[in-house]
């Protein structure tokens, strides 16, 4: 496997074919998916193109979703190569252009292979299917006697076999097949399904891989940003007397989301930007903390309903605090704004939308802005909102030169879009044989996920009568966004900590109490798994507990065993055993490598991290005040991908909501006492 | 401004630059070496590490007028092939995923190795826990350090 997202290849993409054999096609449309274009590629460009064959052999499978870790490019390019038969060591991956006809390329959700794996497959089948039309044209034999393996089409009957790359001389006249074409069936995979690695990791490894703070364009300037204290601060005066003494400094430009200072390195622009003195009115949001939020939550949440006589009431709130995405690369953007044309590198979740946004703030058509997408250096929902992308647009407008601007860490966190802070209102019953016979949560977000308020999408995936789930927003000022997982990692993190206060108001062992109640048969299969794995049931030192949560979404299903001990005020955790099904497992390698690092935010957020609002801002500011996980706290991780032959689902949000209630359980088994607020302190247990 | 004669990956280069610019701006804006990340600038998250002499120094926080006559090694110097035990190994062990911080997990894993050929956990959990992964990629790393190690 050879790739690297590098401008060279990306262009060379885009830019011109020469007379490599080209399949144009849509994604959208289940019909007419394909288009023939011979001619385009004579012509070099191929907007829309998915697959493009070069005279050597080698495939290029243009990806149009963004790379943030979850490994879509390589699953992708496996997909086409699959159907295709194509020489693996041969593939190589692109980004598509944005605006072009590949498809919307918003990536979130887990909505990547669920959304494109038929189409792809289909696009790969097609490829495939025009190989053989020429190969069996030219050699004058019935295609339906010809086969393909490892790039190379064949027909036993004579022994004859031409590769991919010899084909591509061949396709005048071929034309794409109408229709959905038959599809190889699973038992025959040969790419799918096998453990197979990254395709940037070589890039990766060199330091070679380009995210969007690494591009550099001629004569670019470097700009970081002064930003308000608080959130809806106006900007008062603006003092740059000093800052433009700082050596390296080339300009100050007010931009919408503070004053941008513009110089000929990154370290000046930051400099520039403590040297300047720049003052604020926080006005009505001055009196804003976490505290104040959490009054209007608990105020919006309303008192539970009265139960019936003669049941067992169970009680329960749960508090959660906004999280920060910290992504590793902070926000950054290139761009390059010229009277008549834009161009933007920069690693974003939405690229399309980075061009829509781009056109609309400079009055310019959408294609006269072009976005270069580069891998992205985490993304976990932060990556959609295109704020960092705008910032770049408005200085480069201003100094116009290309600009590199880049958010600082502390930027970053206090101006990101929160996970929503929560309050959680719980009350359910259990009647005299321990059956659950009430369940009613209450959910209020501050300001609500993407401005809306709500229980979204979760639910319990348990059989309980006549349980309820109602939501509702509380004030807040502080914007909100999705953060891996979205609503489920406060929903469904909350269900599993109160299944659990259930089962043991029931009198029941919270592994079987589940078992018995799940709806789903792949639900009932990983929680029986995971428990086995983990040894369920056997004694444990003192002091140490283990806890038991599952999670059913994005079309996958997972449990986790978490084993923790609790000595003093110290958490630590000392085991981790999840089972997923993710229905037929693409690249259980990264299947894998997503469950086990969805598990480490869960143990982070679980035990570690949070975000505080005080005078109308965020006070944390970096890694020391949003300590994540590190190597040292790490307990063993023992992660097993079970196939149910189900579609494949998602699996960037998959391994995030079970791990902090069970996290949460444990520390109930280890100490007799109840989580009400994450990040989970000792000194705050119940 | 002053001008600097450093050793960066074996070769002298001279760079102008005022004396507390930190490394890490030297490395990426003035001489194109990107290889070394940006990750908060205070040194808590490793993203920006570098080799001086054979040790992991946090090129975010350490200006260039304290190098002298230092050898500087990026990840670029480590190899330019991807050869070096510790790329193959993260590469044959798949342990990227957004990718970000790797360069600085493979500068520390090194500098460690280089001290001490065969680490204990223990060992890997001291010279790494300084090394904030956002993706999670905790588990390979230690499996990666330890096939480079030859323990595995």
């Amino acid at each position: 496997m050879v790739t690297d997202l590098t401008r060279r290849s990306f262009l060379k993409v885009v830019g011109g074919a020469g007379a490599a054999f080209v399949l144009g096609c849509y994604s959208a449309p289940a019909s007419g998916l394909f288009k023939n274009s011979d001619k385009e590629a004579a012509q070099g460009f191929q907007p829309n193109a998915f697959i493009q064959i070069d005279p050597d052999g080698t495939v290029t499978v243009t990806v149009n979703k963004s790379d943030m870790g979850q490994g879509i490019r390589t699953t992708f390019a496996m997909i086409v190569a699959e159907e295709m038969d194509a020489d693996w060591s041969k593939v190589k991956v692109a980004h598509a252009p944005p605006g072009g006809p590949a498809g919307g390329q918003g990536t979130g959700g887990s909505s990547s292979t669920r959304q494109m794996y038929g189409t792809l497959r289909q696009l790969g089948a097609g490829a495939r299917a025009m190989l053989v039309a020429a190969a069996a044209k030219s050699w004058g034999v019935d295609a339906a006697s010809c086969k393909c393996d490892t790039g190379k089409v064949m027909h036993p009957a004579t022994g004859k076999s031409m590769s991919y790359g010899e084909l591509t001389s061949k396709m005048a006249g071929v034309t794409a097949p109408d229709g959905d074409l038959k599809l190889k069936d699973k038992a025959d995979f040969k790419i799918l399904g096998k453990r197979t690695r990254r395709v940037d990791n070589k890039s990766v490894v060199t330091g070679t891989a380009t995210f969007g703070i690494d591009v550099k364009l001629e004569g670019m300037l470097y700009a970081v940003v002064s930003r308000r204290p608080s959130f809806g601060a106006s900007m008062g005066t603006v003092d740059d007397t000093a800052t433009r003494k700082v050596p390296g400094v080339v300009d100050v430009v007010k931009i919408s989301s503070g004053v941008a200072v513009v110089a000929q390195n990154t370290w000046a622009a930051m400099e520039g930007v403590r040297a300047l003195k720049v003052t604020w009115d926080t006005g009505f949001n001055a009196s804003v903390s976490t505290a104040s939020i959490r009054a209007g939550l608990v105020e919006a949440a309303g008192t539970q309903p009265d139960l019936p006589a003669g049941v067992k009431a169970v009680k329960a709130s749960i508090d959660f605090p906004y999280l920060a995405h910290a992504t590793m690369e902070p926000m950054n953007a290139v761009a390059d704004v010229r009277d008549d044309s834009c161009v933007i590198y920069s690693g974003t979740q939405s690229p399309d939308g980075a061009q829509r946004q781009t056109a609309q703030m400079l009055g310019l058509p959408a294609e006269k802005v072009t976005v270069h997408l580069t891998l992205l250096g985490g993304g976990f929902g932060r990556r959609s909102a295109n704020d960092f992308v705008a910032d770049a647009v408005q200085v480069s407008k201003a100094v116009k030169k290309p600009i590199k601007l880049v958010w600082t860490r502390e930027d970053d966190m206090r101006n990101d879009h929160y996970r929503p802070m929560s309050y959680h209102s719980f009350q359910g019953a259990v009647d005299a044989s321990g059956t659950p016979v009430a369940w009613n949560h209450v959910i209020i977000n501050a300001g609500g996920r993407s401005g809306r308020g709500g229980p979204g999408r979760a639910g319990i995936p348990y059989a309980i009568s006549g349980a309820t789930q109602a939501g509702g927003a509380g004030p807040s000022p502080v914007p909100t966004g999705a953060w891996r997982s979205v609503e489920h990692s406060q929903i469904d993190v909350a269900n599993e900590c109160f299944i659990d206060e259930m089962a043991h108001a029931a009198g029941k062992d919270p592994l079987a109490f589940r078992v018995a109640l799940a709806r789903d048969e792949r639900l009932k299969k990983v929680l029986t798994m995971a428990a086995e794995k983990a040894g369920w049931g056997t004694p444990l030192p003192k002091g140490h507990g283990r806890g038991i949560a599952c999670f059913s979404g994005y079309g996958a299903c997972i449990a986790h065993v978490m084993e923790v001990s609790v000595v003093g005020n110290e958490i630590k955790l000392h085991r981790m055993v999840a089972v997923v099904d993710p229905g037929l497992a693409l690249n259980p390698q990264g299947v894998e490598a997503q469950v086990q690092g969805a598990a480490v935010d869960g143990m982070s957020t679980a035990l570690k991290v949070g975000i505080t609002i005080e005078k109308g801002g965020v006070v944390e500011g970096s890694w020391p005040d949003y300590p994540w996980m590190t190597m040292e706290e790490m307990p063993n991780q023992e992660v097993f991908v079970i196939d149910s032959g189900n579609d494949p689902s998602g699996m960037g949000e998959v391994g995030y909501p079970s791990g902090p209630p069970a996290i949460a359980n444990a520390v109930f088994a280890a100490t007799g006492k109840r989580v009400r607020k994450f990040p989970i302190k000792v000194s705050e247990l119940v | 401004m002053a001008t600097y004669q450093i050793n960066v990956n074996g070769k002298q280069r001279t760079v102008e630059a005022v004396p507390d610019m930190p490394m890490l701006w030297v490395l990426r804006d003035l001489m194109g070496l990107t290889g070394a990340k940006f990750g908060c600038g205070i040194g808590a998250c490793g993203a920006c590490a570098i080799l001086v002499d054979g040790k992991e120094v946090r090129s975010c926080s350490t200006p260039i007028s304290d190098i002298g006559k230092g050898k500087v090694v990026t990840i670029e110097g480590l190899s330019t092939d991807g050869s070096h035990p510790l790329q193959k190994a993260f590469v044959e062990h798949d342990v990227p995923q957004c990718g970000y911080c790797q360069t600085g997990q493979i500068i520390a894993a090194a500098a460690l190795l280089k001290a001490k050929p065969h680490p204990t956990d223990a060992d890997i959990d001291e010279a790494m826990s300084g090394h904030i992964c956002r993706c999670g990629t905790y588990t390979r790393i230690r499996e990666a350090i330890k096939i480079a190690s030859g323990a595995k």
